[in-house]
């Protein structure tokens, strides 16, 4: 099998696992109860905040809360945030966009104008305050196209041009795969994680949010996590996700050279298909530079052979990729990611995503540009026939 | 104490000198149905079955008896001997929890006899046994309504035995699965064809499935969908199987060589020519589908006509004069609707036509089938067919 999809999910690492399988069968109390055992499992999980704040370099405000992953990390933040009008590009994942649009034009707004290759254009921030704007929510790293919006350049430009709007990050795609650098949480006022993108559990993430700001809990109970987030603490996902996190990020360094290296290749190779293969219209949709771009990611495009179809043929023959399109005759919307930077809805419903991983070698990477080819060649005649 | 349910036939009960046919057919289903489950005996006497069975099995079977068509209603109870103080007791111990203080509760007292040397008639029955709840709980705010009671206590007074019971749990009714015979459904993975399948199940028929799939372009998802929507639907029947046709080739066929407006027909007709084929091989009589009239544009008056027209056999459409909120309300209730509704790819969309024809006229349709190898296509599709039996799951 030669799996290319970690953009959506990631094997657990066995060291990972090993950690989850001990907790699971030592750490059974309730980090909630008042006696000996209880207080061990909520040690636990406060050192477990310790080493995650230690392995993020932290400031003293910013608070930890344990979610059940991105999703609900973005939903709490975005909802649990009061005051003012939040908004986005429209190009983040629907756990950004959907809870911001739902509460109505008046609350969220999105800012597709804003936009230039994936990313917030920060020539567009100093309107962000006549529009009213008080919460910017952005990918740190974009879920298809893999596009870097980084808080180093934008967060200077936000707090001279608009000083009022705080700046709200998906994190998920981004930890692991770039560094995290000194002074990275000055003006990021909150910040999401997700465990199992990461080699970790599914059913773990975490928030990161600066607690100098009031947050309203979205889920109410036993008053758990200083009240923001109700519910029991489930100990071993919690150490699961923090060895995890200390595997990312010990290694990120490691990781980005070896994510760089297949990601140039599948950009030459495909770049060479292209040049071999004259029905081949190749575009990339994510960024061949290194300058804002996710080394993990590879998006592309190649109409008129839908990207659904490719991904079941390269199924065949035990390939994984992503896409960001359905072909099914009930969905027949595109990305709205990939519209959102300016592709026809051909283009989008005929693209691909390849996201890399620790495993992945540049073998495999060849056998993905062969069968490929393949499928493409195969496929070709019968998208381009035009017949209605 | 040995528990006892008694369940009621549905129309065998009208039927004359073949009721021993379906009798047989629901008791079978009912053993089948029961299996892994521990069951003393099961008989049938004239007019009901009864089910003699220990105490902690009478949940776990009643719960498998509402998914057995053939059955009006069934009652758990218990098998005493005709005693009116024993069977006032049972009487009083079910009866006695539901008293308020302050409060009226109304009940009364139904005997039936099939024993009819037994030495009281069922009105005496019901006087002996009533006064004798009243008398215990009447304090409490018991008061006898024969019209509206709260609460019915029935008694039925047999040569053997005598059950007591105070619940009716409506049944499925309909026939018994196989009294019928065998069809064969077309499902598809959408809200209708598990509807359609499930009414003919209560039509007294074993539904077997045949599904089309392309799965080189569409993956493995609208297998997977379908083989769990028919273990839905085999709950009702025991055991069934699913054909899953390879359709591709054919569509690829259809949709390179025919008018685009066709297409949706023209892969109707051939999905009707290939189950009945696969329908005649395996017994079954009659072919089974969703289609509900007007619904989409392949199930107009017209298009209806020209797939009918394919074969030769009998095509039942149980939802034909359904709307769509009524078939929605019945696949929830089965049970199939949340499976239904998840979205996979049913039908890539460089198959689909810009606009489907909502009339073809049949020779249209027949000049355009002149123009690719149907027959051939058929006989490949058929050759790559794989056969799920599908397990006799609960």
């Amino acid at each position: 099998m030669i799996y290319l999809d970690h953009a959506a999910t990631t094997p657990a690492d066995p060291r990972v696992l090993e950690v989850i399988g001990q907790s699971m069968r030592r750490d059974f109390a309730n980090p909630g109860a008042v006696y000996r055992i209880g207080l061990d499992a909520a040690n636990l999980v406060e050192k477990a905040r310790e080493e995650i704040a230690a392995l993020l370099r932290l400031p003293a405000s910013y608070r930890i809360i344990f979610t059940s992953g991105g999703s609900e990390s973005n939903n709490l933040f975005i909802k649990g945030t009061a005051g003012g009008k939040a908004a986005c590009l429209g190009l983040e994942h629907p756990s950004v966009v959907a809870p911001l649009t739902c509460a109505g034009e008046k609350n969220g707004e999105i800012l597709s104008g804003f936009q230039k290759e994936g990313r917030l254009d920060p020539a567009k921030i100093c309107e962000l305050d006549d529009r009213k704007v008080r919460l910017l929510c952005l990918s740190h790293v974009n879920n298809e196209l893999g596009s870097i919006n980084d808080p180093g350049e934008i967060v200077p430009v936000l707090q001279s041009a608009a000083p009022n709007v705080r700046l709200f990050l998906d994190g998920v795609q981004a930890i692991g795969k770039i560094a995290i650098p000194p002074g990275f949480w000055d003006g990021v006022a909150g910040y999401s994680v997700s465990a199992h993108k990461i080699y970790g559990p599914k059913g773990i993430g975490l928030l990161i949010y600066d607690s100098r700001f009031p947050l309203a809990p979205q889920v109410h109970g036993g008053q758990q996590q200083f009240g923001v987030r109700s519910g029991t603490l489930p100990v071993p996902l919690i150490l699961g996700l923090t060895e995890a996190l200390k595997l990312a990020l010990e290694r990120v360094g490691e990781a980005q050279v070896h994510l760089g290296k297949l990601r140039r290749h599948l950009i030459a190779g495909l770049e060479d298909l292209s040049g071999r293969l004259p029905n081949l219209r190749l575009r990339f949709n994510s960024s061949v530079s290194q300058d804002h771009q996710s080394p993990a990611i590879v998006n592309f495009s190649f109409p008129p052979v839908e990207g659904e179809v490719l991904l079941h043929h390269l199924e065949a023959k035990d390939i994984f990729v992503g896409m960001g399109s359905a072909c099914s005759a009930q969905s027949k919307k595109p990305s709205r990611i990939l519209t959102g930077i300016g592709l026809s809805e051909e283009e989008a419903r005929c693209s691909l995503r390849v996201s890399f991983g620790r495993e992945n070698t540049i073998a495999e990477v060849d056998v993905f540009l062969m069968e490929f080819s393949r499928a493409y060649e195969t496929l070709y005649p019968t998208f381009a026939r035009k017949v209605g | 104490m040995t528990k006892v349910i008694v369940v009621r036939y549905d129309e065998i009960g009208l039927k004359g000198k073949n009721r021993d046919f379906f009798v047989n057919c629901l008791v079978e289903n009912i053993k089948r149905k029961f299996a892994g489950l521990e069951v003393t005996r099961l008989r049938a006497p004239r007019g009901r079955i009864f089910v003699d069975l220990p105490a902690p099995m009478v949940e776990a079977c009643c719960a498998r008896l509402r998914e057995v068509p053939g059955i009006a209603s069934f009652s758990a109870g218990v098998a005493l001997e005709p005693d009116f103080d024993r069977i006032a007791e049972w009487g009083i111990r079910w009866i006695d929890p539901l008293l308020t203080p302050g409060e009226t509760f109304t009940f009364c007292v139904r005997t039936q006899r099939s024993d009819k040397t037994f030495h009281k008639i069922s009105t005496e029955c019901d006087f002996e046994i009533g006064s004798r709840i009243m008398k215990r709980l009447s304090g409490k705010g018991l008061k006898v309504d024969i019209k509206r009671a709260q609460f019915v206590l029935e008694v039925e007074i047999g040569p053997k035995q005598t059950v007591v019971f105070h619940h009716r749990v409506p049944g499925l009714r309909g026939l018994p699965v196989g009294s019928s015979g065998e069809v064969l459904s077309l499902l598809s993975g959408g809200i209708d064809s598990p509807v359609a399948s499930y009414l003919m199940m209560r039509r007294g028929c074993r539904v077997h499935f045949i599904f089309f799939e392309n799965r080189e372009f569409l993956g493995r998802g609208g297998y997977d969908k379908v083989l769990r929507l028919a273990g839905i639907l085999n709950r009702f029947q025991g055991r069934g199987r699913l054909y899953v046709i390879p359709f591709g080739a054919i569509q690829l066929a259809i949709r390179d060589r025919c008018r685009p407006a066709h297409r949706v027909v023209l892969y109707r007709r051939m999905m009707y020519r290939i189950a009945q084929a696969v329908a005649r091989q395996n017994a079954c009589h009659a072919l089974v589908t969703g289609e509900s009239l007007g619904q989409v544009a392949s199930q107009t008056l017209e298009n209806l006509e020209a797939v009918s027209r394919v074969v030769s056999g009998n095509v039942f459409r149980p939802l034909i004069g359904m709307d769509k909120n009524e078939i929605i309300d019945r696949a929830k209730k089965i049970g199939t609707y949340d499976i239904s509704i998840e979205a996979h790819a049913d039908c890539c969309s460089i198959f689909m036509p810009p606009n489907p024809a909502t009339r073809s006229r049949i020779p249209n349709l027949e000049s355009d089938e002149a123009g690719f190898p149907g027959q051939s296509l058929m006989q490949e599709a058929i050759r790559k067919m794989e056969t799920v039996e599908l397990d006799e799951s609960r």
